[in-house]
């Protein structure tokens, strides 16, 4: 798989990173019409970062869960084989669904010295410092989808003791294809448990980093137009 | 040699993407990528996705998220009033009298919490106001307790050295360990402090506080007791080898929940935000944990820490000058960072200096937690400072002043940690196995 192969005609990194890049110049320059674009994105773009982090939440549950069970398995002396695994594929989960929530909600930290400085400097500063983020994010992202997709590819299993129903699988793998190919690939599915894909529990990862990458780009945008930063509540240090 | 300037530029994007005030978690998965396209040719993408992958969905990692929720939970209850009325009764007649309860509580809350932010806003909301009531000096009031609040930091469970622990692949219920003693030797320096301060200026004594029987005295604490329980078994079974780190906070969510529904502060809300603020956190650490998994395996490439480690060798640096330099180092880092980003930004680089010097790296995880709760009441970057600010709308450096003894005291402590290390490493090696 090559890296940066052109889509639709243009090379990858055209689409991910100028264009995005592109977009914030506009905000600069004609921000009363991009925010008549934008605006009516941001409510449904902040129910899905909430929603992620609502995900992320119940990821944490099954943290607690997880070991709880695995706790009572060894008092009562049965295995319960491969909940460490399942624990580290939680926490995975919980971490990447919530980039994008605890950023909306101010909950990432960075050094601010200069920041707190105020002054006209400080928008300029901040919105330099959001650029890079998003660029960062966005090769963050795009990596994290090639990774998750090469492990679909090469069939990559768990290294552990931990075992995944193939409904499952089935039911995520899915949304991969056409519907029309659906009826087959159930057909094709068994009723077993497999070895874990490790595609299956890094999916979190490509989801919650693309989040990431979007949120950055979308506050980046807010903020360009409104003229004042939008992450609220942010510890500023 | 290109090496030097190499070394030069990757040094330079790593303080300006810090210093421009990149979100922490990116700045260092931006440098490290620098270093990665600047010192190799391996293909720096997949490995950045290998690496963070492997370190976001370690197990060791579990402990992290669930301690943070247990702290999340006890703050949300009416423990601080509690806290403050069940510890009132028993600190009244020591040398120095309610000022007591500034590290006693700190000292408690510490033990459930991993934060130094939380421990200080938990003790603080209670303590001020009622201490401000009884007429004790400002000055005291919010040194001590800016001093304090840093055992969050120190006695267990501590985010600090979860994080440590996690970064060199050390035990964490070790370091845990280790940092019990410690954690009790600096609150009792603090409380020496404070008892100096009630010999040597007599004036500035409020009046004594009405005597109270026995009886009463046991009443006003009985919302500590279960408080002192749930610590008791946290910590026991991590040192009894009944629980590992993880397992013993899964015990402590669930003994906090169970806790504040006895206490009646448990609704469905209380629950939804303490779950959503410890997602928000853990989210928070976890990041930066990403970013730093990626910058040590790039670190690994520039050569960087192997050039420092050989360094030190060469120099024939004794251990206790490494530690001096360090200290100093760490300080000046913390002027800057908050702790948990000074901590995994520099481990890929010390961590081979103390192996090659042949520093225990349990007890340096404590020395380092010290050094870093030095630097959270040293201005200009100092967390506890803001947090109090925000709380008593003092000027930060009014309350920089305050807390000047209890940096003193922290040294002291750096101190003493060199003198009897045995003070960090011997309850660690002495931890039953089952």
């Amino acid at each position: 798989m090559r890296d940066w192969q052109p889509v639709l005609g243009l090379p990858l990194w055209v689409w991910l990173f100028v264009v995005p890049t592109t977009l914030m110049l506009l905000c600069i320059l004609r921000p009363a019409a991009m925010r008549r674009v934008l605006q009516p994105l941001w409510g449904a773009l902040d129910r899905i970062y909430n929603g992620a982090g609502a995900i992320a939440a119940l990821f944490m549950v099954a943290i607690l869960l997880l070991i709880v069970g695995q706790m009572g398995a060894r008092w009562a002396s049965l295995t319960f084989p491969g909940s460490t695994e399942y624990a580290g594929y939680a926490m995975a989960a919980t971490s990447f669904f919530a980039l994008a929530y605890t950023l909306t909600h101010g909950g990432h930290i960075r050094v601010s010295i200069f920041l707190n400085l105020g002054g006209r400097h400080h928008f300029w500063l901040d919105a330099g410092a959001m650029l890079i983020s998003a660029l960062t994010a966005t090769y963050f992202a795009r990596y994290a989808i090639k990774t998750n997709v090469l492990s679909e590819m090469l069939n990559d299993r768990t290294q552990g003791q931990d075992f995944a129903p193939e409904w499952l699988l089935t039911a995520v793998s899915m949304f991969g294809t056409w519907p029309w190919n659906w009826a087959a690939l159930w057909a094709e599915s068994g009723s077993g448990w497999v070895y874990t894909p490790v595609w299956l529990p890094q999916l979190p990862m490509s989801i919650g980093t693309v989040l990431l990458a979007i949120a950055l780009w979308d506050y980046l945008a807010r903020m360009l137009v409104t003229g004042a930063p939008q992450i609220k509540g942010e510890v500023l240090e | 040699m290109i090496e030097i300037y190499t070394t030069v530029i990757f040094l330079f994007v790593l303080f300006a993407l810090l210093g421009g005030s990149v979100w922490i978690g990116l700045a260092l998965m931006g440098v490290a990528w620098v270093g990665m396209e600047l010192f190799t040719s391996r293909p720096a993408g997949d490995a950045m996705i290998t690496t963070i992958w492997s370190g976001a969905s370690s197990w060791t990692l579990t402990a992290l998220p669930l301690f943070i929720w247990m702290g999340e939970i006890l703050y949300r209850t009416r423990l601080s009033e509690d806290m403050f009325r069940g510890l009132a009764p028993w600190m009244r007649f020591l040398p120095g009298g309610l000022l007591h309860t500034n590290i006693a509580g700190c000292t408690i809350f510490a033990a459930v919490s991993g934060s130094s932010a939380a421990t200080l806003n938990m003790v603080g909301k209670m303590s001020i106001p009622e201490l401000r009531a009884r007429g004790y000096p400002e000055y005291m009031i919010i040194g001590t307790l800016a001093g304090a609040a840093t055992l969050g930091l120190m006695i267990p469970p501590s985010l600090t050295l979860i994080v440590y622990g996690v970064s060199i692949n050390e035990s964490i219920t070790k370091l845990f360990m280790a940092g019990v003693f410690p954690g009790l030797v600096l609150a009792g320096l603090f409380m020496l402090y404070i008892i100096g301060w009630h010999f040597l200026s007599p004036g500035q004594r409020p009046k004594p506080e009405p005597r109270l029987s026995l009886g009463e005295m046991i009443a006003e604490s009985r919302f500590l007791l279960p408080l002192f329980g749930l610590v008791f078994v946290v910590i026991g079974s991590m040192y009894t080898g009944f629980a590992t780190a993880t397992e013993a906070a899964a015990v402590g969510v669930l003994g906090a929940l169970g806790l504040s529904l006895m206490q009646g502060s448990l609704s469905w809300a209380t629950f939804v935000e303490s779950l959503m603020g410890a997602t928000r956190t853990s989210a928070m650490i976890a990041f930066i944990l990403m970013g730093a998994a990626f910058l040590s395996l790039s670190m690994g490439f520039t050569g960087l820490p192997r050039a420092l480690a050989g360094l030190i060798d060469s120099y024939n640096l004794s251990p206790i000058a490494l530690i001096a330099v360090l200290t100093v180092f760490y300080l000046i880092l913390g002027m800057f960072m908050d702790g948990l980003s000074s901590v995994v930004l520099t481990m890929a680089i010390v961590e081979p200096m103390i192996r090659q010097a042949g520093i225990d790296v349990i007890w340096f995880g404590i020395f380092l937690v010290v050094v870093i709760e030095t630097a959270q009441v040293t201005p200009p970057i100092g967390f506890n400072l803001f947090v109090l600010q925000g709380m008593t709308r003092h000027e930060i450096s009014y309350i920089a002043k305050t807390a000047v003894p209890m940096v003193a005291l922290m040294l002291l402590m750096v101190v003493i940690l060199v003198v009897w290390p045995e003070l960090a490493t011997w309850l660690p090696e002495n931890i039953r196995r089952q």
